[in-house]
């Protein structure tokens, strides 16, 4: 049982008409793991993370879940097999409220109105700020609150794995230390999470291990301990020169 | 005021179908960003099919001529039933052959393709029940009403009650229901609905269906007061249409009030100068397009990156 990851991915390849965005990735996400890829602007992170939740059809490769083969299953089914994302640039329903969004994100689930409530208390519980807004409409929040949310309605599918896609974009400095205070304490939980990032200081922080993705291929990995002594990280994504 | 009164209340009848069609040019377009351009025909076959329902259930030949003693209230159901599946029915298979393989692709082949699939209902129906227009009496009989002198017919309370109905259903389900919320998720963003692991594919036939049923309901509703003609449904889905891009096609609530708009539009200046309705409702759109290009209701689309 455990010797099998949780997610693994095999020379996974992902094409967008000619360009090829991911040219032949292979990692895996064992249970109870925080794993973070790191990588610039346009290194294929995202591209990743819609592969892994069937937004993005693949060129070429596997992914496995649960030692399921899901690369041709379709995204919504991926979500019912224990598969949640926070996506880039959060993407909450603007339209509406926080509460129907947190409702929307169990969706899929099977679950008395008890069990679904007692879920979205551990929401507000977790990020106070969306009990407040909770009858507000999602495109009205702050761009941390959204975040909040996109992390908070992931989260309500009751995820096997969370992926979360560049949870820290374009937000104040205090609000990245809260959400990365969030991820900590998930993954005290055991929450297994994938994390995308650029922001590869605090990322390298939090991650049991971590993927160096650049320009479509994986360049290193490591523990987050020994990428962030790595030299070429140093220079390449720690702002060291 | 007399004839005033009568003209509101045959505008608001015809606004109550326009209205009807109008929500299901809404439906498709929020969450597939299509819609069938010959959802005319669809309410042509939503008539044609009802009166034939009627007829079955009369147990006369589908094409012979339909007498008041035919439509009770219940057989009127079961032709209602018969007007909303099988232009559902039709609905799929216009997903299926002609918006399916071209939605989301640059171009407009499906505006070519929805229009031609049509034609091919407005054909059919014309190959079964050929070019004459069909009486169809309504269910609760031809005898004008009078209230405060105007005269108004019985099918016109009941186009407008329907439709309005129908429309609250339709409004409660998309703002209260778990599936109406899935569907503005799927409106909003069809990625991240995806992610919340609603079927997109599924929702979206489920928008060309009810769009469908909504024309069919639509077509059999205004027959009794039109006559159901192989060739009523152009000038009805255009002026729906109309309708949905005054009120905000991105708005339900917006193409309902559009529909009434449009009807209420058309019976007044009808009073004044009959030949001006048509001119008076372009005259609105383009007013409506300058002044506020998104709808009365709409809101202006901002561009995802």
């Amino acid at each position: 049982m455990a010797e099998s990851p949780m997610l693994r991915v095999d020379d996974l390849e992902v094409r967008y008409g000619v360009i090829e965005a991911l040219k032949g990735i292979s990692l895996e996400v064992r249970e109870g793991e925080v794993v973070t890829i790191i990588g610039g602007n346009g290194a294929g992170k995202s591209t990743l993370m819609k592969a892994v939740s069937g937004l993005e059809p693949v060129a070429a490769g596997r992914i496995r879940f649960g030692g399921t083969d899901i690369t041709t299953l379709a995204g919504h089914r991926r979500v019912a097999l224990g598969i949640a994302q926070s996506p880039e640039g959060r993407q909450v329903f603007a339209d509406q409220s926080v509460r129907d969004n947190l409702l929307l994100g169990a969706y899929h689930r099977r679950a008395s109105d008890a069990d679904i409530e007692a879920d979205i208390e551990a929401q507000y519980a977790r990020f106070p700020r969306l009990r407040e807004r909770r009858a507000q409409m999602a495109g009205t929040l702050s761009g941390g609150e959204q975040q909040m949310l996109a992390i908070g309605r992931a989260l309500m599918a009751r995820p096997r794995l969370l992926l979360l896609d560049e949870p820290s974009l374009g937000l104040a400095p205090l609000i990245v230390r809260e959400i990365f205070g969030v991820i900590r304490s998930l993954r005290a939980q055991g929450v297994t999470i994938l994390l995308v990032e650029q922001m590869a200081h605090q990322a390298l922080g939090v991650a049991d291990r971590a993927y160096v993705l650049e320009t479509g291929r994986i360049t290193l990995s490591g523990t987050g301990v020994e990428l962030r002594r790595d030299p070429r990280v140093r220079a390449a994504y720690l702002g060291d020169h | 005021m007399v004839v005033l009164l009568q003209a509101l209340f045959s505008g608001l009848a015809l606004g109550g179908i326009y209205s009807l069609v109008a929500v299901g040019f809404n439906i498709t377009h929020s969450t597939t960003r299509t819609f069938n351009f010959g959802q005319g025909e669809f309410l042509v076959a939503g008539a044609f099919v009802a009166v034939s329902g009627l007829l079955l259930i009369a147990g006369k030949g589908v094409t012979d001529p339909l007498e008041q003693a035919d439509v009770s209230m219940l057989a009127y159901g079961g032709g209602m039933l018969a007007a909303l599946v099988i232009p559902g029915i039709l609905g799929v298979l216009l997903y299926l052959t002609a918006v399916r393989p071209f939605a989301g692709r640059s171009g407009l082949a499906w505006v070519m393709s929805t229009i031609g699939f049509g034609v091919l209902v407005q054909n059919t129906a014309l190959a079964i029940w050929g070019p004459s227009p069909m009486v169809m009496p309504s269910p609760l009989g031809g005898e004008v009403i009078r209230i405060g002198g105007a005269g108004v017919l019985p099918q016109e309370f009941l186009v407008l009650g329907a439709s309005i109905v129908v429309m609250l259903v339709l409004d409660t389900v998309m703002r209260r229901t778990r599936i109406g919320k899935a569907v503005r998720a799927v409106a909003e963003n069809r990625n991240a609905a995806t992610l919340m692991g609603i079927d997109v594919s599924a929702v979206v036939i489920g928008a060309f269906v009810v769009s469908s049923a909504l024309a069919g309901l639509a077509g059999m509703l205004v027959a009794p007061i039109t006559t159901a003609s192989v060739f009523m449904g152009l000038t009805l889905a255009l002026k729906a249409f109309s309708a949905a891009i005054v009120g905000g096609l991105d708005n339900p609530r917006g193409c309902m009030l559009g529909g009434f708009l449009m009807g209420l539009l058309e019976a007044l200046v009808g009073l004044w100068h009959a030949e001006l309705r048509e001119i008076a409702i372009f005259l609105l759109i383009i007013v409506v397009l300058v002044v506020k290009p998104e709808g009365l209701l709409g809101r202006r689309r901002v561009e995802k990156v």
